[in-house]
């Protein structure tokens, strides 16, 4: 599985840390850092869960302003005077009176060298002061725009979401479709909603108002009482928030009466659909919580808003909905004014602290592309799906609520902090994030995504999420002196969040690398992580697709190859065939090849919803399922051998063969002509044919695994040979044979009807250009 | 209250348009437990009976004093009767000196216009004016003369047993009467007479007794025959010089006493008559009294008796009003032949035949002869206006107006100028062509249409098809009226659930009410309700059959509302009617605990109208507080204004305009989606009903008032208004416009509806009980002997969904005599229109002005009476048109009504202002010049009498301490309960035998006795005739609930205003002044 991170050669890449650079050694100058051509980044997986993660039951100790970084492994420690010197500022620090017992033989979990990572539970020590943790809370926006079928479909997803969430959590209910009905369950008398109109934009002092949340008109209650230091809600937001255990009856009533949206679509057009406005209730709902609960807005949305603020495609079917194409040509008349809206409504929610989650079911755009900002900045889960009754949504909705092992790790409320070396700045952050604003010396001037601080909000995390730090290296005048210098840089990160249980945790990883002076090219070589760098670099690029227009990625993408492979290369000036790569490097132009061709880059194969969708993933996944998204794994399943990896070619294709693909969003088992035959006539059905058996089952086993570990949850393709699905392998694999080489083919293999130059011409190609002068 | 049946069998009314009397019986039904069908028209019964017993007959010839003091004026009929009654009786059965029914007023006025003239003749020298006048007569002089005509003056003759004239005719009203008349009273005259005689004084008649008075007649020479005389002793009077008409305060001080002066009591008492006839007034000009005394004095004997007062008016003898009642029922014909007799008083019970004209229930004219020009009319100083009721309630025994189908051709009309076929359009030229009776076009007759004439060239069909012999009829309308299909009948509520009206019980009255309204309402398939509440949110409920229970939608956004769902929100009403009951009975629990003190009327109106949008439909809204969010919203401009006031602010009736403009632009969105909004004010608190108003008033619904609220008593009253709203006869989305002879033309359309083009009115709803006044002006001239035409065309919608064209037509001879006009003037329509001028003016103009411009107005016609049509008589007589005689008592009450008096709460006028633009013209009298009964001593009912008593004057001088009295303006009743009752009375009443605990808002219950009995009748009766439930209210005297009552004493004297002797002067002065300066 290619995955896997043993295929790859190295054991658990992301280690204990789960922090990837892409240069392990550090060019000591600016110069020889823009002649790396891949920029310096980490790759960070906050809160992935690690057996060996130390756990301590007291609040980090951390250096004075404005430093603040924690004490460390990396910290020099003076056990007599009970000082510690920060690797970080060099600052010297007191330790604090209940350090005092400190000793070389008695040493904190944080000092321990091996405790690069360690979580902090801050009041675990002190009982007493710990907060009620305040319940999640689940605000469920439902499209009611659809077909009865599809309705159906969500309603028993949404049934069995109830009966899965945790009896504390509050939960409330949205549906809309013409207009917004937010229902009141705390009312026993009668089904209560309240409806907002679809057309206006409405903020959420309105909402507040509306729904006499704002204290105004609350009559004697008066403002809301402090309670635990909390702004606690006000009584009035459990009329529409109630935990799981009291509403739940309510709730399936509802669902039960629940119906597609009433109001007539006219011919030849679409359904009215405020999603916009839809939202914006939902956050101004949450509004009326405190502060720092942990709330989820999750919207399950079955097509594009049409109407209102946010609205994406007017309601005249002749009008389509924008492409990729119109997007580049500004012909998308809502785009940008959508896009504005929703990038309100993501401060709005990171202000508040919740997550906009969407599950867009449906066979038309939706308008992620749109809304991507929101759950973007939020940290919010997305999934894209055909039908409300495909497994991609089904089973995606289903994990989100699920517990134990299986479980996302839903997390509120995330921080991040990051703290550099001097000579290290820090120029942002693509990922889940928002920027926090914390502008000090370590920031970069030059920006790459949130940037211009040294600390992001995380409204929602989850183990998986994952997070790119660019780096910029500008060493000061003193310490580029090689006397002065010290030969290690540090980072760290200092992570906090709610878990699900709702407790307060600090995960802080500090990490030091090596500077390598600008002349030993081995020690950088060395330092290469491809994989990080193929991931970067996609990221990179998907970023800078989206916010530069006219940018060519795929001629940047060749230029930096080339002048990655002349810079790290072996070869004679002007003689491509001299020329031979690192193994460090060897992966990668194959890596640059499959990105140029993935749907991060030719986006004009997908939507854009398509596309922003993708992009979300890539940027909130680890790096190694990240590779898979730039560089699907191809394993082989046959009678002569055990499952191998193969390359990823139309020449791994054969008739006795079954192939599994793991493109990540999608996963597809492709059967060979032969066996297909085999299979069709029932073999696997009869006892004497136990290993055909086999054989058809292990790849679905494999599968299958893959499934069960990921979120969202990849479509399962399984098609056979010449099927119409098994363009799903066909449009990953290397088209090494096509119809224009079709003579040549081996019996069995199949071509690709493509004009796309093959990885040896690609080659070929950069080799040539490489070792040009 | 007990009476409720709380479910009356629903009186399934297929078509109620058509035959109203169902309709009207289903109002009984109503509140009344029992009342029969009985038409009956209040009768004064009772009254005159009572007064009867207790006196001893003989000597107390003049009841009026007594407590039951007989409210009329003392027949003393002017020695005119005697002819008049000769000749004018002919017309009708009714007793001819007394035309209509008020027999008792009889006596001075002079008899009825048309046969009136007899009459006159005797008195005045001129002849065409005599006729008509009445001479009042300030001064006590000797006018004696006339019988009465003046009050009291007369007293110059001893005897001013004016009476006497009646003695001639004596027989013929009182006794005789009995029978035709109303007059129960009779059989006691019958006795007297007799003695009567002898007894009275000089005095004369009596007045309140008229009946009993006559007896005299014999002897008194009235000098009637001198009416010139009195003049004489006018002059005096007529202390023109005496310069202030006003009343000055100072002398009035005085004056007061002697009127209702003790001194005039004691004197009662004792001989019982005091001569009635020049009684008081000294009063009236404070001066006069100078100068009268002499002539008083030497007078009356008796008078000696009374202490200083020389000169007196009695008031026993001024015009006052005779209830209707009192006469049997009156068949009127409304044409004969080219003779278009006045109808009956609009007061009165009577039963049309439509031979041509319309029934005076859907048109009256100010005028029955119609100027021939517009000098004529500036001259006269009346208004030119018609009262267009179109849904009148008929009575039970009329012909139901007919409906007509002309199929695909849709009605015949005129190419020109649109009018509808009617009678009196001519047909020419055997019939092919006809002649449009309003502009003179002569069109081809439709193929189909044409019919031969007959030798008296009318087409010989004529008597077949109603539209050419009657005066109404309803057209089947064509597609060609259409713009969408006819309207379903749709009834949208909205509750208000805000705090306080949750609180008073208001939200629980008004589920109840529209829960067992709705039981009531005919369940076609047709019918569709909905529901909203609101507070400071709406809250709509889908009353979908396929849901289990209700769902309530909320519309949070009061700035900008809209509907929540596209369907749902209006059912029909056989699909929901359980879920609804069942929705009415949980709401007022439901907000129990409700803390939201706001209201958003204005966004709960518009929602309700955007639900309402596609169909069009009433909104019905149950108010409680002042709308204080939201559109439309108002501030509590009350309080601010008496800041104002306190700080000489000198235009308070600002406060009476709306606050804005936006609920008069919503209203008129409203009614071009035909959405009718009556509002129902259930409150306790000011809620701005100059604002609320507008919308009612743009869409041809009304304002309900229920201040201040009372859980306890108002419930029945709002059920019972509830039910009348949905189940009185009406129609939809009509227009209407009022079509008339080429020579006038309309002028102005005044009530409840919308206007968006010149010509036409539009009514998204129409009902019995709305009343539009259209005024007219010259713009040419009519020949002498023409008849002016007016057609009134209604297009609406039936609750059944059938689209009609009601066609109502009038034609009424042209005039160019001054007098013809004055003659055929309708007092009742006239005052509907200073009514509905009045109000109009209120929120315009400061109040004194608009009181000024009243008087004025009044003063004016008088002068012009006096200046062009009595011209002979002395200018110290005051002569009133017969046919406007109570003139100046309704311009009385009028100026110290509610909506014009100064102490009146805002809300209070402004309630008043907009119930009197949609009033009738039967109803705007009494609600100004309210009826006043004494209820602790109600006769039993003999056989066709009516439960009613007799009315008596507003004047405190009739009640009694001992009595209890029952006063009603078709809106309000109050009980008021003197001070020495009797308990045992009170406890029949009451049920209990002191006052004490009783609640002022009081519920009427029905005790097993007698009197109770009887006083459940009466008040049922009057239900019947308001075709409203009144609201009761008890008051004690020497509380301020007494005051109250007294208020609406309108004869009395108060601080500020005059009392009715006193005004009398006031115009008689300002009279002499006009007519002096020319």
């Amino acid at each position: 599985m290619a995955t896997d991170p043993s295929a790859l050669g190295a054991p658990d890449p992301d280690g204990l840390d789960a922090i990837r650079l892409t240069w392990n050694a550090l060019p000591r100058s600016k110069l020889e850092a823009s002649k790396c051509v891949i920029p310096l980044a980490a790759c960070i997986s906050p809160l992935r869960s690690n057996p060996n993660v130390v756990s301590l039951p007291y609040p980090p100790l951390r250096c004075k302003q404005p430093c603040l970084a924690v004490l460390n492994p990396f910290s020099q420690v003076d056990f007599n005077a009970k000082i510690w010197i920060c690797p970080i500022c060099y600052s010297r620090n007191h330790f604090p009176p209940h350090y005092q017992s400190i000793s070389e033989d008695r040493i904190p979990g944080e000092l321990y060298s091996a405790c690069t990572t360690v979580e902090y539970s801050p009041y675990e020590s002190n009982p007493a002061a710990i907060p009620a943790p305040p319940p999640p809370v689940f605000l469920f926006v439902i499209d009611t725009c659809v077909i009865e079928e599809e309705l159906e479909f969500v309603k028993s997803a949404m049934r069995q979401a109830i009966g899965l969430i945790p009896d504390n959590a509050l939960v409330g209910l949205i549906t809309f479709g013409t207009q917004v009905h937010l229902h009141e369950l705390g009312f026993a008398d009668l089904t209560k909603i309240f409806v907002f109109r679809g057309t206006k934009e409405i903020t959420k002092e309105q909402i507040l108002d509306q729904l006499g949340l704002s204290g105004r008109n609350m009559g004697p209650r008066g403002p809301h009482p402090q309670v635990n230091g909390f702004n606690h809600p006000s009584g009035a937001v459990n009329r529409f928030l109630l935990p799981a255990s009291e509403c739940e009856y309510t709730l399936n009533t509802l669902l039960d009466d629940l119906q597609t949206d009433q109001w007539p679509v006219e011919a030849g057009n679409r359904s009215i659909r405020c999603t916009g406005v839809a939202l914006s209730v939902a956050a101004g709902l949450l509004g009326a919580c405190m502060p720092g609960t942990g709330a989820r807005i999750i919207a399950l949305l079955g097509g594009p808003c049409t109407e209102g603020p946010g609205m994406i495609v007017s309601k005249d079917l002749s009008e389509p909905v924008r492409s990729h194409k119109d997007l580049a040509k500004d012909a998308a008349p809502h785009f940008q004014k959508a896009v504005k809206f929703y990038d309100a409504l993501a401060k709005q929610l990171v202000s508040q602290g919740h997550v906009l989650d969407l599950f867009a079911s449906a066979l038309d755009q939706v308008g992620i592309a749109e809304m991507k900002v929101v759950v973007e900045r939020t940290g919010g889960l997305v999934v894209l799906s055909e039908s409300f009754g495909h497994a991609v949504f089904k089973d995606s909705f289903k994990r989100i609520f699920d517990v134990g092992e299986n479980a996302l790790g839903l997390s509120f409320n995330g921080a991040l902090e990051v703290n550099c070396s001097k000579d290290l700045k820090i120029q942002g952050v693509i990922g889940p994030c928002t920027s926090l604003e914390k502008k000090g010396v370590l920031c970069a001037e030059s920006v790459v995504g949130q940037g211009n601080t040294t600390a992001w909000k995380l409204c929602g995390l989850d183990r998986s999420t994952s997070l790119t730090v660019f780096f910029d290296v500008s060493p000061s005048e003193r310490s580029s002196q090689p006397a002065h210098a010290n030969p290690h840089a540090y980072v760290q990160f200092v992570t906090s969040y709610q878990n699900p249980e709702g407790q307060m945790k600090i995960r802080v990883t500090t990490i030091c690398r090596n500077w390598v002076e600008s002349s030993v090219t081995e020690e950088l070589v060395q330092g290469f992580d491809q994989e990080t760098a193929a991931v970067v670099l996609a990221r990179y690029i998907s970023l800078k697709m989206e916010m530069e227009e006219e940018f060519d990625a795929t001629r940047w993408i060749d230029r930096s190859l080339i002048r990655l492979c002349s810079r790290f290369g072996d070869y004679r000036k002007d003689d491509p065939a001299s020329f031979n790569l690192h193994s460090n490097f060897s992966l990668f132009p194959q890596f640059m090849f499959n990105l140029r061709r993935s749907q991060f880059v030719q986006v004009f194969n997908n939507s854009p919803d398509e596309t922003a969708f993708f992009r979300m993933i890539l940027n909130r996944e680890t790096v190694t399922n990240s590779v898979a998204m730039i560089q699907p794994s191809l394993i082989a399943y046959s009678f002569s051998a055990p499952p191998t990896p193969v390359l990823l070619d139309v020449a791994a294709i054969a008739a006795d063969r079954i192939l599994l693909l793991d493109a990540y969003f999608s996963v597809v088992i492709f059967h060979g002509l032969t066996v297909a035959q085999w299979r069709n006539m029932g073999y696997h059905n009869q006892p004497e044919h136990q290993a055909f058996a086999q054989l058809l089952q292990a790849p679905q086993e494999e599968a299958q695994i893959i499934i069960n570990g990921r979120f969202p949850v990849p479509r399962l393709v399984v098609c056979d040979q010449h099927g119409s699905q098994a363009r799903f392998l066909l449009a990953k694999l290397n088209p090494s044979a096509t119809y224009t080489t079709a003579h040549e083919v081996a019996p069995g293999s199949d071509i690709i009807f493509t004009d796309d130059v093959s990885f040896q011409v690609f080659s070929e190609h950069l080799q040539r250009l490489a070792v040009q002068s | 209250m007990a009476s409720l049946q709380p479910r009356p069998p629903p009186n399934y009314i297929p078509n109620p348009n058509q035959t109203p009397n169902l309709a009207a019986d289903s109002f009984q039904n109503l509140q009344i437990s029992g009342p029969g069908s009985a038409p009956p028209p209040p009768t004064a019964t009772s009254g005159p009976i009572s007064r009867a017993v207790q006196p001893p007959p003989g000597p107390v010839p003049r009841g009026p004093f007594a407590s039951n003091g007989p409210p009329m004026a003392p027949p003393s009929g002017p020695p005119g009767v005697t002819p008049s009654m000769i000749r004018a009786p002919s017309a009708q059965s009714v007793p001819a000196p007394f035309p209509g029914s008020p027999p008792s007023n009889a006596p001075y006025t002079v008899p009825p216009p048309g046969r009136g003239q007899p009459v006159g003749a005797p008195y005045m020298t001129n002849p065409n004016l005599n006729p008509v006048s009445q001479p009042l007569q300030v001064g006590p002089p000797a006018s004696a003369a006339q019988p009465n005509p003046m009050m009291g003056l007369s007293a110059s003759q001893p005897n001013s047993m004016n009476q006497n004239p009646l003695g001639s005719m004596g027989p013929r009203p009182f006794p005789g009467q009995p029978s035709s008349q109303p007059y129960p009273g009779p059989p006691a005259l019958a006795s007297q007479p007799v003695r009567g005689p002898p007894q009275s004084f000089p005095g004369q008649t009596f007045v309140g007794q008229p009946p009993m008075g006559q007896p005299p007649m014999g002897q008194p020479p009235m000098g009637q025959p001198q009416m010139g005389q009195p003049q004489m002793g006018l002059h005096s009077m007529g202390p023109p010089s005496m310069a202030p008409p006003s009343m000055g305060a100072p002398p009035m001080g005085s004056v007061a006493p002697p009127f209702g002066g003790s001194a005039w009591q004691g004197q009662q008492r004792q001989g019982g008559m005091l001569a009635p006839v020049r009684m008081a007034p000294a009063g009236m000009g404070q001066q006069p009294m100078v100068s009268t005394p002499g002539a008083v004095m030497g007078y009356s004997p008796h008078a000696g008796a009374q202490v200083s007062t020389p000169s007196k008016i009695d008031p026993n003898q001024i015009p006052r009003p005779v209830p209707s009642s009192n006469s049997s029922l009156v068949y009127f014909e409304t044409r004969q032949g080219s003779v278009v007799s006045p109808p009956p008083p609009a007061t009165s019970d009577f039963i049309v035949r439509d031979a041509g004209n319309c029934s005076p229930r859907l048109m009256r004219c100010t005028m029955n002869q119609i100027p021939c020009n517009g000098e004529i009319l500036t001259q006269s100083c009346m208004p030119l206006a018609l009262m267009v009721q179109p849904f009148a309630l008929p009575h039970p025994s009329e012909e139901p107006i007919q409906l007509v189908d002309f199929g695909e051709m849709g009605p015949v009309r005129c190419i020109r100028c649109k009018a509808y076929i009617n009678p009196f359009m001519r047909f020419i030229d055997q019939g092919r062509r006809f002649v449009c009776n309003l502009c003179g076009f002569g069109n081809d007759t439709p193929r189909d249409y044409i019919c031969n004439l007959g030798p008296d060239m009318r087409r010989r069909d004529a008597d077949e098809r109603p539209e050419l012999c009657r005066g109404t009829v309803e057209f089947v309308a064509t597609k060609e009226f259409m713009v969408r299909e006819p309207m379903p009948a749709v009834y949208f509520f909205l509750v208000d659930v805000s705090m306080n009206a949750v609180g008073t019980g208001a939200t629980a009255a008004a589920c109840s009410a529209i829960s067992q309204a709705i039981s009531d309402i005919p369940e076609g398939p047709r019918t569709m309700v909905g529901i909203a509440t609101f507070d400071s949110t709406i809250h709509f409920y889908s009353l979908k059959r396929s849901q289990q229970q209700p769902v309530m939608l909320i519309v949070p956004d009061a700035e900008d509302v809209y509907t929540p769902l596209q369907t749902d929100l209006i059912v029909p009403l056989g699909e929901c009617r359980e879920a609804l009951e069942q929705l009415l009975e949980s709401i007022p629990s439901m907000y129990q605990t409700n803390k939201i003190a706001d209201s958003a009327f204005g966004a709960a109106i518009k929602a309700g109208f955007l639900a309402l949008k596609p169909t069009g439909g009433k909104l019905l809204v149950f108010q409680s507080v002042l709308p204080s969010v939201g559109i439309g919203s108002l501030s509590s401009r009350e309080a601010e204004g008496r800041i104002n006031i306190s700080n000489a602010d000198k235009e308070p009736h600002k406060l009476l305009q709306p606050a804005d403009k936006t609920l008069k632009t919503m209203a008129v969105e409203f009614a071009e989606y035909q959405v009718c909004v009556d509002v129902f004010l259930i409150t306790q608190t000011y809620v701005d009903i100059a604002s609320i108003s507008v919308v009612p008033s743009t869409t041809g619904g009304q304002i309900y008032y229920y201040y201040p609220f009372s859980a306890v008593s108002d419930p029945a009253k709002l059920y019972n208004d509830l039910r009348w709203n949905l189940s009185r006869p009406q129609g939809f989305e009509a227009v209407m416009r009022v079509r008339c002879s080429q020579g006038i033309q309309v002028q102005e359309y005044s009530g409840n509806f919308c206007k968006r083009v010149p010509t036409d009115i539009d009514l998204p709803a129409i009902d019995s009980d709305k009343t539009i006044m259209v005024t007219f002006k010259h713009d040419d001239k009519f020949q002498e002997g023409a008849e002016c035409g007016f057609q009134c065309a209604i297009l609406y919608t039936t609750v059944h969904g059938q689209r009609r064209i009601r066609v109502m037509n009038l034609s009424l001879p042209c005039t160019t005599v001054l007098g013809n006009l004055f003659r055929s003037a309708d007092l009742d329509s006239q005052f509907s229109c200073f009514l509905k001028q009045a109000a109009n003016g209120i929120p315009t103009t400061p109040l004194t002005q608009v009181r000024e411009q009243i008087v004025n107005h009044c003063i004016n016609i008088l002068g012009s009476y006096r200046k062009f049509c009595a011209t002979i008589s002395s200018s110290g007589q005051l002569i009133l048109p017969e046919a406007l005689k109570l003139l100046p008592l309704y311009t009385l009450a009028l100026i110290k009504s509610v909506g014009l008096r100064n102490d009146g709460r805002l809300d209070d006028r402004s309630y008043w202002a907009s119930h009197v633009a949609s009033i009738s013209a039967s109803l705007a009298v009494p609600l100004v010049y309210p009826r006043l009964i004494s209820i602790h001593d109600l006769p039993s009912k003999e056989e066709g009498d009516s439960v009613l008593p007799a009315p008596v004057a507003l004047s405190s001088e009739y009640l009694s301490d001992e009595g209890v009295f029952l006063l009603e303006n078709g809106e309000d009743a109050l009980i008021y309960v003197g001070g020495m009752v009797n308990p045992e009375i009170l406890q029949k009443l009451f049920g209990s035998p002191s006052l004490e605990g009783l609640p002022s808002q009081l519920v009427l219950q029905q005790f097993g006795n007698d009197l109770s009995t009887k006083l459940n009748e009466v008040v049922n009766e009057i239900r019947r005739q308001r075709c409203s439930y009144l609201r009761l209210r008890l008051c004690k005297k020497g509380e301020p609930s007494g005051m109250l009552f007294h208020s609406y004493m309108v004869e009395d004297k108060a601080p500020g205003s005059l009392s009715y002797v006193e005004f009398l002067v006031h115009v008689h002065r300002q009279i002499q002044i006009q007519t002096k300066s020319n």
